[in-house]
């Protein structure tokens, strides 16, 4: 204690701060009283997990099933059409998660639609179809994503360019925009194989009748001999023929890599400015060996080590391949990391290379300092060499 | 099970120097933090082909190699300034009253001096004795509580004990009349989030000092790249930091810090504890109440939750000049009252508010691809009225806030909204979600003077605990990030008395 007084009381002004200080403390607030509730606001909005009830199980076609998911003892969060859950789900002692689109509108949130179609060897998607029964509890993320309408700058005219079960947004979008009676012209271009597979065609023709703002056309690849419809792929020409306004229309792609690839590049080809083609990044992680960017002289099967130190300090080594992504190496050795859009986009999955080689597609968007310090996003790298890892 | 010298809760700022500076000063450190990544508010995201800075606009204190400032000495401690790239800014800013006042001020006294002066020649002599007294007034008040003169007096300091605590608008007004020159000097009001009406002139005039004489500053690769490196910094020099790790509790026992349960359950032991949580939530949710002494309940009843932002982060795809963004930093405000501009944060609606648009692309280049534009636009708002939306309003609220926010910027950067790529909305629920901030507050507290480190010291009455952070002392980034070394040396002297050796 200094004997001296304090300069501070010397200034102007400070007996009455002083005054206002104390008359604040007596008649403030108590912050005890909100104890927890920053917590419930947040979990309304964006949940660190949800724990849904599979309440029922609608087939959509032969290789295909609609999941609905309920909550109890809570409200579900709000989305926006185009967003998706990340699932989690443990198959032979393996823990992992993937992202399904909401199939349904969020005017209604008594439950999300998630519609799950058959991958060929498809680890998840045969679970789901196979294995999960009405009752049956699933774990997922809140809504995340951000493939939606964003009325700030997508105008009021959206073309849907659709592949296989690509559908699944469209299908939010389309549920919600006629059934809230929006100012806006839709249009879907739904390339599948044949009529056959073309999932929601009942529905989406009841909509189009009702709602004079919606059209769309089925585009058959492959049709069985009595399709009707037309048929090849949503190239140029089709876009060009059925959109009227190309210039002042947002487009939004959505569907496998080679079908999003060709699109996007049939839309470059009219014209169509970046900011107006909208993608949904979901692909299969094999996608990449069509990368023109993947090394040549690596192949998908090359064996690789990865050394990884988790953060006990433990160190654990295994053994995959070149052409297995990182999260899913860690996920098979029983090493489980946050992740949700398993795309490269997300960053949950972020985790630090010490030493070694990885391929990162373009979709992987790592912040400029974390390459610089060899983070990667471990759901879209793959292992070019050993790897030295290390999980923070 | 491991024991430490001291957990540091939270990888914000505060959290990070405090980790730096006691593993630095040979404490066994462990870091925690909830997220995947280092920052708190010192981070990035990416959409598309655009990186986002989130939160740092104009970095204050920094300085040149030849005039450093004392953020500068303080990072090149952890070998900061050799790792990463700082860029000086040329201006402070452009500032836009539609139709009033357009007007843009250098970033060094002469510059400013004159730019004012070419605006509102009528009133040289008060402007440039205005800004005489900003300097005099903070380097009597760097005297005093920087440099420590033993024999400071009133006396002896006379303008700092005659304006430090005035409203820094009632010593404005004894130099000007004319509210856009107030305007013009007071637009950095919005650092702090206190009206000219209330922000203590000492305040302002650090804030103008630090800004003219060291210029502001950007970070190559945005904030997240000195979050990187001082986390590098920490693990390199034998801290530890674990990840997807928050901290439910701080374990006390008879009045000592003695650990921390971690989300999953984990108890930590450590003789000391940093938390970079907020002091509201390091009092009232981390320890449990029978710890807490009454008396510090009712010094926080006593400050109230500063803004949030409603903040806007747009990737556009042309170069800035082509829709006019002629600088990096530009205030856009539809009056020229402080008081007025103040009042509409505490409204959801957005069409009077006072907006800060940030272009990095015009002092660095690479801030985003060739032949685009990274732009940020924030708009204070405190979280109030947000946190009462039902989760069905919200999102509608949310884009109708920034559809507002947006008419704004394209009144005075018209094709704005045609050149938009990618955008993303952050409300104050987005910054309570990602910062674990009450009301998502930006700068912790009000700043108002009773709220102040020279009212409220952030000592902690729980032995072995200190505080850092925007929560601990004032907000911004240079005092948030000071704020660590300052709980680091207090911890330090907590464990040298403690004995037992590190």
């Amino acid at each position: 204690m200094s004997a001296r007084k304090d300069i501070r009381e010397e200034l102007k002004g400070y007996q009455e701060i002083k005054k206002e200080m104390e008359i604040c403390q007596k008649y403030g607030r108590d912050y005890r009283t909100q104890r927890g509730l920053k917590a419930a606001i947040i979990d309304r909005l964006h949940p660190r997990q949800l724990e849904l009830t599979v309440s029922e199980i609608i087939p959509e076609n032969a290789n295909t099933k609609t999941l609905r998911l309920t909550a109890s003892g809570r409200a579900l969060p709000p989305f926006l059409p185009g967003q998706y859950i990340s699932v989690t789900v443990q198959i032979d002692g393996v823990r992992t998660s993937r992202p399904y689109s909401i199939s349904s509108s969020p005017t209604q949130t008594a439950y999300y639609d998630i519609t799950v179609g058959r991958v060929k060897d498809g680890f998840v998607s045969n679970y789901l179809l196979d294995e999960v029964k009405a009752g049956d509890t699933l774990i997922t993320s809140g809504p995340l994503g951000n493939f939606y309408y964003n009325p700030l700058f997508h105008g009021t005219k959206l073309v849907f360019l659709a592949g296989g079960t690509g559908i699944t947004p469209f299908m939010s979008m389309i549920r919600t925009f006629t059934d809230q009676n929006l100012d806006l012209d839709l249009l879907l271009l739904y390339g599948c194989r044949s009529v056959k597979d073309a999932l929601f065609l009942q529905e989406l023709k009841e909509r189009a009748e009702r709602h004079p703002n919606f059209k769309f056309e089925l585009v058959l690849s492959e049709p069985d001999p009595d399709d009707q419809g037309r048929t090849g792929l949503i190239d140029a020409n089709v876009i060009k023929e059925l959109v009227d306004d190309i210039g002042g229309s947002t487009f939004y792609i959505c569907g496998p890599s080679a079908m999003q690839k060709f699109c996007t590049g049939q839309l470059e080809s009219l014209g169509v400015r970046r900011r107006s083609i909208r993608r949904e990044a979901f692909t299969s992680p094999n996608d990449v060996f069509y990368d023109p960017a993947w090394p040549k002289n690596v192949s998908p099967d090359q064996p690789v080590i990865l050394t990884v130190q988790r953060p006990s300090g433990e160190t654990v080594t295994i053994q995959t391949q070149a052409g297995e992504p990182v999260l899913t190496a860690l996920e098979k050795a029983g090493l489980t990391i946050p992740n949700a859009c398993r795309t490269g986009e997300c960053s949950l999955c972020r985790i630090k290379m010490t030493a070694g080689e990885v391929f990162q597609p373009s979709t992987a968007l790592v912040r400029q300092s974390d390459r610089l310090l060899g983070y990667i996003h471990s759901c879209r790298a793959y292992p070019l060499t050993d790897l030295t890892l290390v999980i923070q | 099970m491991t024991d430490f010298d001291v957990v540091v809760i939270g990888a914000g700022n505060g959290g990070l120097t405090a980790a730096a500076s006691l593993t630095k000063a040979g404490f066994k450190t462990l870091l925690l933090e909830r997220h995947n990544v280092p920052g708190g508010c010192a981070t990035s995201f990416c959409r598309g082909r655009f990186e986002f800075e989130v939160a740092l606009h104009q970095l204050s204190g920094y300085g040149q190699a030849d005039n450093p400032g004392p953020l500068r000495g303080f990072l090149s401690q952890f070998g900061i300034p050799d790792r990463l790239e700082f860029v000086d800014m040329k201006n402070l800013y452009r500032l836009v009253l539609p139709g009033q006042l357009d007007i843009t001020l250098p970033a060094d006294r002469e510059g400013t001096t004159q730019a004012l002066v070419k605006q509102f020649p009528q009133d040289k002599k008060a402007i440039e004795g205005f800004i005489d007294l900003i300097y005099r007034t903070f380097m009597e008040h760097a005297a005093v509580f920087f440099q420590r003169d033993p024999e400071a007096s009133a006396e002896k300091y006379p303008l700092m004990a005659k304006y430090s605590l005035q409203p820094t608008e009632e010593v404005m007004n004894e130099y000007f009349q004319n509210p856009l020159i107030k305007a013009a000097l007071g637009i950095y009001w919005g650092y702090s989030g206190v009206p000219l009406s209330k922000l203590p002139f000492i305040d302002y005039a650090t804030l103008y000092f630090a800004y003219l004489h060291w210029k502001p500053a950007y970070i190559r690769h945005g904030s997240q790249a000195l979050s990187n490196a001082l986390l590098e910094y920490i693990l390199a020099n034998g801290g530890q930091a674990r990840f997807n790790c928050g901290a439910r509790k701080i374990l006390v026992e008879d009045g000592r810090v003695v650990g921390v349960e971690t989300e999953y359950g984990d108890v930590i032991k450590a003789k000391a504890v940093v938390s970079n949580a907020s002091s509201i939530d390091t009092y009232v949710e981390l320890i449990d109440e029978e710890h807490v002494p009454q008396e510090q309940f009712k010094i926080l009843a006593g400050q109230t939750v500063g803004p949030s932002s409603l903040t806007i982060f747009v990737g556009l795809d042309c170069e800035p000049h082509e829709v006019g963004i002629n600088d990096t930093t530009n205030f856009i405000i539809s009056d020229p009252d402080t008081d007025k501009q103040f009042a509409s944060m505490s409204r959801l609606d957005t069409r009077d508010d006072y907006l800060l648009l940030s272009c990095y692309n015009l002092d660095d280049p690479q801030a985003s691809p060739p032949g685009t534009s990274q732009v940020c636009i924030v708009d204070l708002k405190y979280a109030e009225p947000w946190l009462t939306l039902s989760p069905s309003e919200y999102l509608q609220v949310k884009f109708k806030a920034a559809d507002g926010i947006l008419q704004r910027v394209e009144e005075v950067f018209p094709g704005f909204r045609d050149h938009i790529e990618e955008i993303e909305v952050g409300t104050p629920l987005t910054h309570m979600r990602y910062t674990n901030s009450p009301g998502g507050a930006i700068y912790g507290f009000d700043q108002f003077a009773k709220n102040s480190n020279f009212f409220v010291p952030p000592t902690s009455p729980i032995k072995g605990l200190a505080l850092a952070g925007a929560w601990a002392g004032p907000g911004g980034f240079q005092p948030s990030l000071m704020s660590g070394g300052s709980a680091a040396r207090a911890i330090k002297r907590y464990l040298e008395q403690l004995g037992g050796g590190k």
